[in-house]
């Protein structure tokens, strides 16, 4: 695929060599980190629906309390109630992975409709679509999740369809803001007067061919936050209930036992929390320095 | 130029020229000539009061926002009022009918809005007490915890994305940039049991409520610790160093600092203001809303009394009238965040006094 740039003094193609060839170095390195955390919340979730797991998440061993990792079979130990913490952690992963995958495609879908139509039509739209941005980026996420409970008491789904609207105004604003560049660009202007209808042309050139690194990189961020919304709202207790494990009630759990200097059963969900959002973040950003330096944005 | 003919809704050609559709603009002539001049000097008091009416307008909206969400929940907060003592589905209208409670939503969300406008936010389910009173009394721990957790952000993100920024990528810089993605994936939540542990042993004691510790003279420093928990673990961190990063090298490639440094001027004194001062206030600005949300938590770790732990403990309870004072208040703050960022933006570039504000965040 080409890329056509026009900058100011130039106007014609830039390099043919595809992104990834001309990638820096950190940025495949974060990207493959991304890409292994992906992997292993992908394995670890099938391994959790079909309940593939070592022991039995919720089986409770009173010889076996708070023991640390690999002792008697259990490669993560166990925690304060003697159940094995590697097979927590992964059923764990079933608390938030479909919510979050709502929350992204809710955030994706309804950014875009928002984005599209205040950078491809000026005027009215795009300030009520601004307005709309601001009011929703006015709530503190946090507050107003907690507000919503205190009205319906609902379940995850219908905390992840907030934490999905609450992300519409960041992907609205970039797509917005990548139309209005693209619309300058000569090979839309060509299409145009080629005769191609106004849809064609948003939907396929514009929104397919050119935002679509955007969105890729846009999901893994909201999968990072709705891991950080999922956890924290476990922790405080409005999420996933005992005995049901989920890494924010692992952590408040094991909390208890923390202070007696048996760390293990509360640091364990804490760094995967760590090292999967981290990898979320990593691959988002080495995405966007592949795909979306290169282009010029 | 040519124009697709393809129907009403995109693209269709501009009738005048007076409106045309976004995907024209870049043909359009940006600068009517002759119009600039003027246009630039509007004084910084109109932008100021158009920028108050949005920030009012806004909140209006977010008042409606909390309204529609207490409007549609299945108990009303009269309901659980009442819950338990009048069982009697008439005679409960009957008492709705005695006290005045109105009918439609538009009476009832204006008169609701009369009475937030005059500060009456509606008393507590819980403690009886009236609301705004409640959050007043707590605010200030709040904010003495959000701004100060918002400096230690600062503290440690502004010099990495300094260096980084001037000296290019170094392994120094490389490690810290890298320490700051890791600080921004750790929970607030575990990150405050380590503070706390590691103080423990380090001092042996730990006043139970931060706060109290303030009171006191000799175990003050321990009220500082849930601020830098804050500041270190709200997640912004990774975010506040690219984004000043990113602003500051832009800065640095532009051709007025290529002029400042061939004629010997302070580089530093020409970049600081559009390479730091503005874009620190627009990521300051951006931040609040997640820094607030990250106050819920910590306040929780460290049982601060603050406007965090209130807002938990009304949501364990239905309590509507405490929740819904938070979220406006926390609203406001955030739209007074924006506000400041607005005039630190015009005052620092008078041009800007002339932009359309909606171009603002499509950048």
């Amino acid at each position: 695929m080409k890329r056509y740039s026009q900058t100011t003094g130039e106007v014609g193609e830039s390099s043919d060599l595809s992104p990834w060839k001309t990638a820096d170095a950190l940025d495949l390195v974060y990207v493959g980190y991304g890409l292994l955390i992906v992997v292993l919340v992908l394995v670890s979730y099938v391994l959790g629906a079909f309940t593939w797991l070592p022991y039995d998440p919720e089986q409770i061993r009173v010889d076996l309390l708070n023991a640390p990792p690999g002792s008697a079979g259990h490669l993560l130990g166990t925690d304060f109630l003697g159940r094995d913490i590697l097979s927590r952690l992964i059923v764990g992963i079933q608390a938030y992975f479909l919510p979050g995958l709502l929350a992204i495609v809710i955030s994706l879908l309804l950014g875009t409709t928002l984005g599209a139509l205040a950078g491809y039509r000026s005027g009215e739209v795009e300030t009520l679509v601004t307005y709309f941005n601001n009011l929703v980026d006015s709530f503190p996420r946090l507050v107003l999740i907690l507000l919503v409970i205190a009205a319906f008491k609902p379940g995850i789904y219908y905390i992840m369809v907030v934490v999905g609207v609450t992300g519409v105004p960041a992907v609205a604003s970039l797509i917005a803001g990548k139309i209005e560049f693209l619309a300058q660009k000569n090979f839309i202007e060509a299409a145009h007067v080629l005769g191609l209808p106004s849809r064609v042309i948003l939907l396929k050139h514009i929104l397919w061919h050119h935002c679509m690194p955007l969105l890729v990189i846009q999901a893994t961020i909201g999968m990072g936050e709705a891991i950080l919304i999922e956890t924290s709202l476990s922790y405080l207790g409005f999420g996933v209930q005992e005995p049901t494990p989920s890494w924010g009630n692992m952590v408040q759990a094991g909390a208890n036992y923390f202070f007696q200097g048996k760390f293990w059963p509360s640091t364990a969900p804490a760094l995967s929390i760590l090292f999967t959002i981290l990898g979320f973040h990593l691959l988002g950003d080495g995405l966007n320095g592949i795909l979306e330096g290169s282009a010029g944005k | 130029m040519v124009h697709s003919s393809s129907g009403p809704e995109i693209g269709a050609p501009p009738a005048t020229g007076a409106r045309e559709p976004g995907i024209f603009r870049g043909a359009a002539p940006a600068f009517p000539a002759g119009t600039v001049k003027l246009a630039a000097t509007k004084p910084i008091t109109l932008v100021l009061a158009r920028e108050l009416a949005l920030a009012a307008l806004l909140l209006v909206g977010v008042s409606f926002v909390v309204f529609v969400i207490l409007y549609l929940s299945p108990g009303d907060p009269f309901s659980v009022l009442l819950e338990g003592q009048i069982s009697n589905h008439a005679a409960r209208a009957g008492l709705r009918e005695a006290l005045g409670v109105p009918r439609t939503w538009y009476v009832q969300y204006l008169s609701w809005l009369g009475n937030l406008l005059q500060g009456n936010f509606g008393t507590s389910i819980r403690t009886g007490l009236p609301v705004f009173g409640e959050i007043a009394r707590v605010a200030l721990s709040t904010l003495y915890l959000t701004l100060g957790s918002m400096l230690v952000t600062l503290l440690i993100a502004v010099p990495i994305a300094l260096h980084s920024s001037v000296r290019g990528t170094t392994a120094l810089n490389w490690l810290l940039t890298m320490l700051a993605y890791v600080v921004s994936a750790l929970p607030v939540f575990w990150l405050g049991y380590v503070a706390v542990y590691v103080i423990i042993h380090q001092f042996g004691v730990f006043p139970l409520t931060a706060r109290i510790a303030a009171s006191s003279e000799r175990t003050w420093p321990f009220s500082l610790l849930p601020i830098f928990v804050l500041g270190i673990g709200n997640g912004t961190v990774s975010e506040v160093v690219r984004h000043l990063r990113e602003e500051m090298s832009r800065v640095m490639g532009e051709d007025y600092i290529r002029t400042a440094r061939a004629k010997g001027a302070s580089v530093w004194r020409h970049a600081f203001k559009e390479g730091l001062l503005i874009p620190m206030t627009e990521i300051i600005a951006s931040k609040i809303p997640f820094i607030l949300g990250g106050a819920v938590i910590v306040e929780q770790v460290f049982n601060w009394p603050g406007m965090g732990r209130m807002a938990w403990q009304a949501a364990q309870d239905r309590d509507f009238p405490v929740i819904m004072g938070i979220a406006m208040i926390a609203a406001t703050l955030v739209r007074l965040g924006s506000l400041l960022q607005r005039v630190v933006y015009v005052a620092v570039n008078p041009r800007a006094s002339n932009e359309r504000r909606g171009a603002a965040w499509a950048e």
